[in-house]
């Protein structure tokens, strides 16, 4: 998607380009590592770690209980941490409520169940209607929720982080935990959507 | 009430689920300044400061304008970057 705007001197690609080089240059970045660093964001570090997660919860009660208490050392049990990945808190979605997660301010985003975010959660559009229409955001992503439902948007920031545990779908009783893995979706756990029982 | 900005980053999402980065830059971008963070150059909270102000000048004018705007996040983050950059006098980009 990179755009003939990207290919002048001063587009972006250029001045990272120009940057890199100079930082090489300089022996304070190595090209190795910047490599290792985007095939771990772009391909190992993503939200089939937050997936695990939720599976986890649904099918162990004990564990969703540690989860819902200290999210943080409830996903290092299962080796997910890194930058990004502290004062982690999960909200839990009930027939009665729905939790929805934004960064008014930017951008943060639990890294080390998530990965990085998606375009939309970064967009301005996003980022200033998830608080003032919560609703309307979520017509956007095709959800309606029941009129009575109460809605609970969470802002996140530096200092905290949200993960919402979606409902596990009905129809999904005899799935196992690897199965019901497979089934739930980066959105459903920013809260934009509900995860949905495979079709038989 | 919809918002055809956002309804647009809807759709290309749903296309590509697993799609974090639009450019080969911004995954350059995005991985020298966790480089750097990580090497002590700078904090990463010292980073994230940089990129919220230039994310909130950026608001800023779209709220006056209401303009939207179609995922130009990594631009915000490269000119966050090169200021600390500048700040702390590791490089001379401009």
């Amino acid at each position: 998607m990179s755009g003939d705007h990207n290919t002048d001197d001063s587009g972006p690609a250029a001045r990272v380009k120009a940057l890199e080089a100079l930082l090489t240059e300089k022996g304070l970045i190595d090209p190795a590592a910047i490599d290792a660093i985007v095939d771990t964001y772009e391909t190992r570090v993503g939200p089939r770690n937050g997936a695990r997660v939720v599976a986890k919860a649904w099918t162990d009660l004990t564990y969703r209980k540690r989860l819902l208490a200290d999210a943080t050392s409830a996903v290092a049990e299962l080796g997910f941490a890194g930058p990004e990945g502290g004062h982690l808190v999960a909200v839990e979605n009930t027939d009665r409520v729905h939790n929805l997660v934004v960064c008014t301010l930017c951008s943060c985003y639990p890294w080390p169940v998530l990965g990085l975010p998606p375009v939309w959660y970064k967009s301005f559009a996003y980022r200033s209607r998830a608080v003032s229409d919560p609703r309307g955001v979520l017509q956007d992503f095709g959800l309606e929720l029941p009129r009575d439902a109460e809605v609970r948007v969470w802002d996140s920031s530096a200092e905290i982080r949200y993960l919402v545990i979606p409902q596990r779908p009905k129809g999904t009783a005899r799935m196992s935990e690897d199965e019901l893995a497979t089934i739930v979706t980066r959105d459903s756990m920013v809260g934009v959507a509900k995860v949905e029982a495979p079709r038989a | 009430m919809s918002d055809a900005a956002l309804d647009k980053l809807i759709d290309a999402a749903r296309l590509d689920p697993d799609h974090v980065f639009s450019a080969p830059w911004e995954a350059r971008a995005f991985a020298i300044a966790l480089q750097l963070s990580g090497s002590g150059h700078f904090t990463w909270d010292e980073f994230r400061d940089r990129l919220i102000a230039e994310v909130r000048e950026s608001d800023r004018i779209r709220a006056r304008d209401g303009t939207s705007d179609h995922g130009e996040y990594y631009d915000h983050f490269l000119h966050a970057l090169e200021k600390l950059l500048e700040e702390k006098g590791i490089v001379d980009v401009f």
